[in-house]
């Protein structure tokens, strides 16, 4: 008998249109791990949103243990015994891991005092009953990713769920700290809790699940037992098709230098080991590297480096053999570096500001007569941009009412636009429809064969890989392989490179 | 007076003189610590200070009036409080508004009341003072800390059970939570508008009573009499870290520096007008050394 | 389909704007009806008072003047998300300078002396908002009480000069000598107090919306108000743009009080510019930051000032009902609760 029942659970957010669930049922057993597994977008986070009373849903209804239940609020979730873990966690860093835990059920001495003593005991029980080992009385600031999750799990463990949700819990996480997140669960089920953990990474559903539901734009698409499904199979259900990129990469000839690492570290404050850590790192013209890595583990922080948005700690960065390790982004525009970051709806563009607005922040010198900007000059070459690249939309209204397809073109234009030899791209096709991640490809491929440096940061391996003339693998702020991205690289070799499990000293 | 005789006295007036600040940005804390910036200070205290005052005068109690000087400032702090959260206004703004409303109301009703829009004379007894003969003696002790009004002890009080309150109690550990990270709060099922509401609201009652020790120990209203001493008990949460034992740390230069501007105006030959800006003076000085410090302390980390 | 949308948008900023005016205006009535013996006389003087006669109007206008300065002052400032508390002083202190200049020239020609005194004021103002600039760029200095408590140490210190140096024992009033005849600007409503430095007014609103939309640096101005990262990152000197808005600001607000002395006052009267700076910001929020939208916003605001004045001489209640009034228009001009609701963007990712 299913324990937990969700049934024809509809959901649409008028804002922007968009249907997340759409009939949903989603059944799950007493006593199991069951994994949602999804593309972004997929519609499991809103799922799981209405489960735990973030989101009201448009239809549908919920049973737990066959009776029907009203979930209006976390508050509700939780004396349902359901609780979250959420993929950003929501930790008060400033606060002890015992004050984390209590807060907002505190033991309460003489009935107004918060009883300091009462609460670390407890945590502290909740902690030895459950085989973790933590001190309660550290603060949250101090702790590592792996230990903030668990302080997560604990948290709902003190409120005595018997559900747990997980969403994209293995996200943040090194190789060793998700191998004792799954044995924190499978010693959960096996004390009879019921666990639900999202992800889109199919190692860890055949690894960890006994049971898998998969959701594809907003649909619940099969339901299977874990056992008897494989990768390539729940591949194919994810996407509908068998994933494959079709990128056609020419070979092409390496020239000059154009950008050099050497030997770059950068220090965190309050951090064990380095943020990057000796990084050496070439970009040829004509080359496009490729550097992968799982989050956390340095990739932000290089591409904050090479924009000239972080000053680095030591080493040097330099650009056709000049220094510019000290220049800060304004002054490498005016050298003509290109960069397409990762955030971009916050650092990419400004989404009250017209589409012209945002396509012209880096060239507007251009279009200035004695210090009066020529909107008119502005908005023609805004226009042929947003017409190279099939923008759809005037470009006087704001970038924000773009799609976010719309609004990465916008970028790109933008970039491509400033004559340079090199360009930097974080995630560029993070969140992204197909249709316009191959235009992104397309156009990247396009100005490889013109013979620009480019350095490609993604988490996305298929992307690396078929993009890539050199692949790098940064793990803990190391780069800890450098490979020609031959046929005979495979995606479980980088992966465990990705994971720490491998690693060559180049 | 021999120099130590000027120095002690100097220290005593300032004991005394600090204690709207004190109050004020006692109560600030609260709202502070909940995330929000409290610009209505000011305002809060200068509704305190006229209603105390007024109610003191119509019937005639000096308890009655400042238990409705603060009730009033509470008031005003709840439509601050409500247009913020409820209606969604822009904090700062909001606070603004505040201290002209009360500025626009008190000249107002004075007006009306006592067809007076300059000083408005109360006849009232003067606020009991605490003297225990048998610590008198005591020659520091007796000399700084005793002789002030009550309402000077009960500011005190109010900071020591603020300590409590607000590192203590269920109460204050959601408080701090809100204001750290309220996302967070609201998370767990808990409404963080709940908390900062009453963050605001005890910021009304503690600036309610900040102005009712202005007034009845003059015996007066006089049209803005806070002049200032909100932003200056703002700006003391800040030179405070944030924190009670800071506060009073920070109350207690302003308070001092008020009392050296009135000894100055009597004994030194500065013009009135200086010295009335001192105490910005010292307060921006303050505020510059408090942010480089902070800035090269970010740094070294 | 576009142009409806525009449509829906103005009209929906109108409508939260129309219910706040609204309010405002209800609860000048319920004062009155409150406060007054003669409430529908009262209320007749309050609205239509400043429109029964030449020197009502004109004098109306002129109150607006000094607010379009301020207000084109705090708007230049939040469009670049600084603020500026400080403009009480910066006006004040404006005034001071202009006066000083005016009085240290004496014989001068009135056109040369006038703009070097309006040159003073500008550049005192400048300096004073600007240093909370330099330092919010340096040290992370929070602008908004910095600008506030510098603004009101100089207000003392302006105190000091007008009711002592610079007092002019020759008239009963708190306030310094009176400058020489020419430099008063020329009257341009008489019997009231209007005078050319409206159409400065007008013409500085023009200035400002120009700088904003149409050059460089207003260009850069905007996009770091909007959103810092992305300027940054768009190679904007990010760290200058702390500093300008505030010295601009600080330039009109000391400009406001330049003019006043040589339109209005012809010296330098205590505590004369109370309120210019404070009324700038809630003139800025209606206008919605927007510089031509400021000079109507201005002349509302002044209206409720003059109405309050002729309820004053002609009736029972106190000036101060306008302070209350205006209050109510700060509490709700920037309720999202009143706004927003229409108005929300839609935003897809």
């Amino acid at each position: 008998m299913a324990y937990l029942r969700m049934r024809g659970i509809t959901k649409m957010y008028p804002e922007n249109n968009v249907l997340a669930n759409a009939e949903v049922d989603f059944e799950v057993r007493r006593n199991e791990i069951h994994a949602l597994v999804g593309e972004n977008g997929a519609g499991k986070s809103t799922l799981m949103k209405i489960l735990y009373g973030l989101e009201r849903p448009d239809r549908g209804g919920i049973e737990l243990e066959g009776r029907p239940v009203h979930i209006g609020s976390p508050l509700e979730a939780g004396r349902l015994g359901i609780g979250m873990v959420h993929q950003h966690f929501r930790l008060i860093p400033d606060f002890t891991i015992a004050e984390n835990v209590v807060l907002g059920v505190e033991p309460v001495r003489r009935g107004l005092f918060l009883d300091r003593e009462k609460a670390q005991a407890s945590v502290r029980a909740v902690i030895q009953e459950y085989g973790f080992s933590i001190d309660p009385s550290l603060r949250v600031r101090e702790l590592t990713v792996g230990q903030m999750q668990v302080v997560e799990i604990i948290k709902i463990l003190y409120r005595r769920a018997q559900l747990l949700i997980l969403d994209e819990p293995t996200s943040v996480l090194t190789a060793q700290q998700i191998q004792k997140l799954f044995l924190t669960l499978r010693h959960l089920r096996d004390i009879g809790k019921t666990v639900i953990i999202i992800t889109h990474k199919l190692g860890e559903v055949k690894e960890i699940s006994e049971r898998v539901t998969v959701m594809r734009a907003g649909r619940v698409v099969a339901v299977r037992d874990t056992a008897e499904v494989d990768e390539r199979e729940l591949s194919r259900l994810m996407v509908g098709k068998a994933a494959s990129l079709q990128v056609r990469r020419e070979p092409a000839a390496r020239g000059r230098a154009v950008l050099e690492l050497r030997q770059v570290c950068l220090l965190g404050r309050g951090q064990d080991h380095p943020l990057l850590d000796r990084v050496d790192l070439t970009v040829h013209a004509g080359e496009l590297v490729g550097v992968a890595g799982v989050g956390g583990n340095g990739l932000a922080e290089l591409e904050d480096v090479v924009s000239g948005l972080r000053r680095v700690s030591s080493g040097r960065i330099l650009h056709d053999g000049q220094e510019i390790t000290r220049l800060d982004a304004r002054e490498l525009r005016r050298r003509g570096l290109a960069y397409v970051p990762a955030d971009r709806l916050h650092r990419g563009s400004s989404l009250t500001s017209s589409v012209m607005e945002n396509m012209i922040i880096a060239s507007h010198h251009r279009f200035l007569r004695g210090g009066v900007l020529r909107r008119r000059q502005a908005e023609g070459f805004a226009s042929r941009l947003a017409e190279r690249f099939s923008i759809e939309g005037d470009p006087r209204v704001p970038i924000g009412t773009l799609s976010g397809g719309n609004i990465q073109k916008v970028i790109l234009a933008r970039e491509l636009a400033s004559r340079t030899d090199f360009i930097l791209f974080s995630e560029p096709t993070w969140g992204l429809d197909v249709a316009s991640s191959e235009f992104i490809y397309e156009r990247i491929m396009e100005i490889r064969g013109q013979g620009l440096a480019i350095l490609l940061l993604s988490s996305n391996l298929d992307e690396i890989l078929s993009l890539a003339d050199t692949l790098v693998v940064m793990y803990r702020g190391r780069v800890v392989a450098r490979l020609a991205n031959s046929g005979a690289v495979s995606k479980e070799l980088v992966g465990e490179y990705m994971l720490g499990l491998k690693e060559d000293r180049p | 007076m021999k120099p130590w005789e000027v120095v002690l006295s100097l220290v005593h007036n300032a004991v005394g003189i600090m204690t709207p600040f004190l109050l004020a940005a006692t109560g600030g804390l609260y709202t502070e610590l909940a995330g929000m910036l409290n610009i209505a200070l000011e305002g809060l205290m200068l509704v305190g200070a006229f209603f105390a005052v007024v109610f003191a005068g119509l019937t005639g109690s000096l308890a009655l009036g400042v238990a409705l000087g603060i009730a009033s400032s509470m008031l005003a702090a709840l439509l601050f409080g409500l247009v913020t959260l409820k209606l969604k206004a822009n904090v700062f703004i909001a606070g603004l508004a505040t201290n002209l409303l009360a500025s626009g109301l008190t000249v107002v009703l004075a007006f009306q009341l006592f067809k007076n829009k300059g000083v408005v004379r109360f006849e009232l007894g003067s606020l009991p003072v605490l003297s225990v003969p048998a610590l008198q003696g005591i020659p520091l002790l007796g000399g700084l800390l005793l002789g002030h009004n009550l309402l000077v002890y009960v500011s005190w009080a109010i900071v020591l059970a603020s300590v409590v309150v607000i590192y203590r109690t269920p109460f204050g550990l959601r408080l701090r939570g809100t204001g750290l990270n309220a996302p967070t709060v609201a998370s767990l099922g808990l409404r963080p508008q709940a908390y900062q509401l009453a963050g605001i609201l005890i910021s009304g009652f503690t600036c309610g009573l900040a102005g009712a020790w202005m007034t009845l120990n003059l015996a007066a209203f006089v049209p803005n009499i806070t002049s200032g001493r909100g932003w200056i008990a703002l700006v003391a949460i800040y030179l405070g870290n944030k924190t009670p034992v800071g506060i009073v740390v920070a109350s207690f230069v302003f308070g001092l520096s008020e009392a050296f501007s009135n000894y100055a105006q009597g004994a030194l030959k500065v013009p009135a007008d200086f010295i009335l800006a001192f105490p910005y003076f010292i307060t921006v000085l303050a505020m510059i050394l408090y942010s480089m410090w902070r800035h090269y302390r970010a740094r070294v980390r | 389909m576009k142009r409806w949308s525009r449509w829906r948008e103005l009209l929906a900023g109108t409508a939260g704007l129309s219910v706040t005016l609204g309010l405002s205006f209800l609860i000048a009535v319920a004062l009155i009806l409150l406060l007054s013996k003669q409430p529908l006389a009262t209320i007749r003087w309050f609205f239509i008072g400043p429109f029964t006669n030449k020197y009502y109007l004109g004098n109306m206008l002129n109150t607006a003047v000094p607010l379009v300065f301020t207000g084109l002052g705090i708007a230049v400032a939040f469009k670049s998300s600084v603020f500026n508390l400080g403009g009480e002083g910066q006006v004040y202190s404006g005034a001071l300078v202009t006066t000083v200049i005016c009085l240290a020239l004496p014989a001068a020609n009135g056109y040369g002396g006038g703009l070097a005194s309006l040159a003073g004021a500008m550049a005192c103002g400048a300096v004073l908002a600007g240093l909370s600039g330099l330092l919010k760029m340096k040290w992370g200095t929070d602008e908004l009480i910095s600008t506030f408590l510098i603004s009101s140490a100089v207000g003392f210190i302006v105190n000091y000069f007008i009711t002592g140096p610079l007092d002019d024992p020759a008239n009963n009033l708190l306030a310094s000598y009176a400058i020489a005849p020419q430099y008063f600007l020329a009257g341009i409503f008489p019997p009231s107090r209007l005078n050319v430095s409206a159409g400065f007014a007008v013409l500085a609103a023009a200035a400002v919306f120009f700088l904003l939309n149409y050059t460089h640096t207003g260009y850069e101005m905007r996009m770091c108000g909007l959103n810092r990262e992305f300027s940054r990152y768009g190679g904007i000197n990010v760290s200058a743009y702390v500093v300008l808005p505030l010295v601009l600001s600080g330039a009109l607000h000391g400009l406001a009080g330049g003019l006043a002395v040589l339109g209005t006052q012809h010296m330098a009267v205590k505590d004369f510019s109370f309120g210019m700076g404070w009324n700038g910001i809630a003139v800025s929020l209606i206008a919605k930051n927007n510089p031509l939208a400021v000079v109507p916003a201005a002349v509302f605001f002044a209206w409720l000032e003059a109405g309050a004045k002729a309820a004053m001489l002609h009736s029972d209640v106190t000036f101060e009902i306008a302070a209350i009034v205006q209050s109510v228009i700060f509490y709700l001009v920037t309720a999202q609760a009143l706004y927003g609701a229409l108005r929300r963007r839609k935003v897809r990712l």
